[in-house]
């Protein structure tokens, strides 16, 4: 509830309240609050306090109005910039009455160089002193790596950039964790740091901080020294999209990759899944292709191994068939030399049996023969039949010569012999 | 010492023998009676002799003509029978 606001509350209630001062002190600064502003003005008595925190005055350059101001050190610590005497600077901040001392101080969250040729200055400065450290080398910049699917994002919500970020991104599943920062001006840098440090936490595998183009001033965070240092010490690789005019954000240099677009960063993340559709396209029809010709190869395998089963076919029925012949041939010709052996056999059985008949018929015709000779030469079959035969003194008479009369002649006949003797000779005439 | 018996079992030789008988009957120009009885007497017993032996190989040659040809007629069966068990064979093939 605002000052104004209690008060009249108060005044309608007529109840009129008595504050303490430090209740009251707590109220004003609660009021105090709303008048935030951005003071231009001349830095003069800083010191700093054992904390760190640093106490200075603003001076107004016209008339040598003076504010006192606080900047804490974690704010100080920020901005990189060294508040020294006669310093021109803008601070941003609100106002606030310090219980203990009842000063009222400028609380300064945010400070930055004022005017254009400073901030060019200092620019150029930082620039001179992170390139010596060799923080914007091409060999430290890491490659943005293919396929990526979790993506980290900083950037405004507000205004087109994300917009055309993601129209451009393309359908390729990416996961994408967004953190909404300021990204206007020097005040924006706490609000990227912190962005920073939560993603740091978060498994991502590229961040895009993106912001659309603007002068030197509306760029002055991208141009913080500690932003820098948190851009090339981030864990995976980080694309830039940061549009300027002229001088580029020194975050853009110490990016692994920075483009002038939200556009083109869409497409540096979505191009090697481009390139992988198209890989797949030309993989699927090589594929394709390879398995046709694998088919067709295959097809004309089986077609000649089907003619030259069909050849071995042919080729086994035909030696089939000549061995069958042949063995026809080997019976037939071993039934053949069986029946000769046997013909043979017969006819030497018949040959011997006819030899031996033969041989057995001319034995009895010899023994016919041999009988009928014994018989016809029998000389008893001789005296049987009537001959006799007649000997002189011994010797066979076969002619009227061989005695003479008055001489003995034994005369053999079939039943015995007679002797008898020789009374007249009469030969034949 | 007994007269000395010939063999009369030996068929070849008792056709020689006889042979022999037959030729001494054939060149005898001069009958010798009692060498032609004793001649006679042992054609007789050879021709007897060789006429039984002759039988018996008659015989023994008609058994063994008889077994031969049972064999042979087997024999055929068999090479018959065997052409019949061909046929299945060849119907298999």
């Amino acid at each position: 509830m605002k000052l104004r606001e209690i008060v009249e509350e108060e005044n309608q209630q007529k109840d009129e309240k008595i504050f303490s001062v430090s209740d009251y002190i707590k109220i004003v600064n609660q009021g105090l609050k709303d008048f935030r502003a951005r003071i231009i003005g001349e830095v003069s008595e800083v010191s700093f306090g054992p904390t760190g925190h640093v106490y200075f005055s603003l001076k107004d350059e016209k008339d040598k109005s003076i504010i006192n101001c606080i900047i804490w050190k974690s704010r100080y610590d920020i901005y990189g910039i060294e508040l020294k005497e006669g310093l021109k600077i803008i601070a941003a901040g609100y106002p606030e009455v310090y219980p203990f001392s009842g000063r009222m101080s400028f609380i300064s969250e945010v400070i930055e160089h004022a005017g254009e040729g400073t901030l060019k200055k200092e620019y150029e400065k930082l620039k001179e002193k992170l390139t010596r450290e060799g923080l914007f080398e091409e060999v430290r910049k890491r490659a943005i790596p293919k396929y990526p699917q979790k993506v980290g994002i900083i950037t405004s919500k507000q205004g087109a950039v994300l917009a055309d970020f993601l129209n451009n991104l393309g359908r390729f599943g990416f996961k994408i964790k967004m953190i909404d920062s300021r990204v206007e001006g020097q005040a924006a840098i706490a609000d990227l740091l912190l962005s920073i440090k939560t993603l740091k936490k978060e498994n991502i595998e590229v961040l895009v901080i993106m912001r659309g183009g603007g002068s030197l001033e509306s760029m002055l965070a991208f141009n913080n020294e500690l932003l820098v240092r948190e851009i090339t010490g981030f864990p995976v690789p980080v694309i830039a999209a940061i549009g300027h005019h002229k001088d580029v954000p020194l975050t853009a240099l110490a990016a692994d990759r920075s483009v002038s677009t939200p556009s083109i960063a869409a497409t540096v993340l979505s191009e090697s899944w481009e390139q992988a559709a198209s890989l797949l396209k030309e993989y699927e029809r090589s594929v394709v292709d390879s398995y046709e010709n694998i088919l067709e190869n295959a097809n004309s395998l089986i077609n000649q191994s089907v003619d030259t089963i069909r050849g071995i076919k042919d080729l086994i029925f035909d030696k089939y068939k000549e061995i069958e012949t042949a063995l026809k041939i080997s019976f037939q010709a071993f039934k053949n030399a069986l029946q000769n052996s046997k013909s043979n056999l017969k006819n030497s059985w018949r040959k011997s049996i006819f030899g031996f008949s033969s041989l057995l018929s001319i034995i009895k015709q010899q023994l016919e023969h041999s009988e009928e000779i014994v018989y016809l030469r029998n000389p008893e079959t001789q005296l049987k039949l009537g001959y006799s035969i007649a000997r002189c003194e011994g010797r066979l008479i076969r002619s009227v010569r061989d005695t003479k009369i008055g001489e003995d002649v034994d005369i053999r006949v079939a039943d015995g012999t007679i002797i008898s003797k020789v009374k007249n000779i009469h030969p034949v005439k | 010492m007994p007269k000395e018996k010939p063999d009369v079992k030996n068929l070849s030789d008792n056709l020689k023998k006889l042979s022999e008988i037959t030729e001494w009957f054939e060149n005898q120009e001069e009958v010798d009676i009692e060498e032609g009885l004793k001649k006679v007497k042992e054609a007789a017993g050879l021709i007897k002799a060789s006429k039984e032996r002759l039988k018996a190989v008659e015989n023994e040659f008609e058994e063994i003509k008889k077994e031969a040809d049972i064999e042979e007629d087997n024999g055929a069966k068999e090479e018959s029978k065997g052409e019949e068990e061909e046929t299945p064979d060849r119907a298999a093939l």
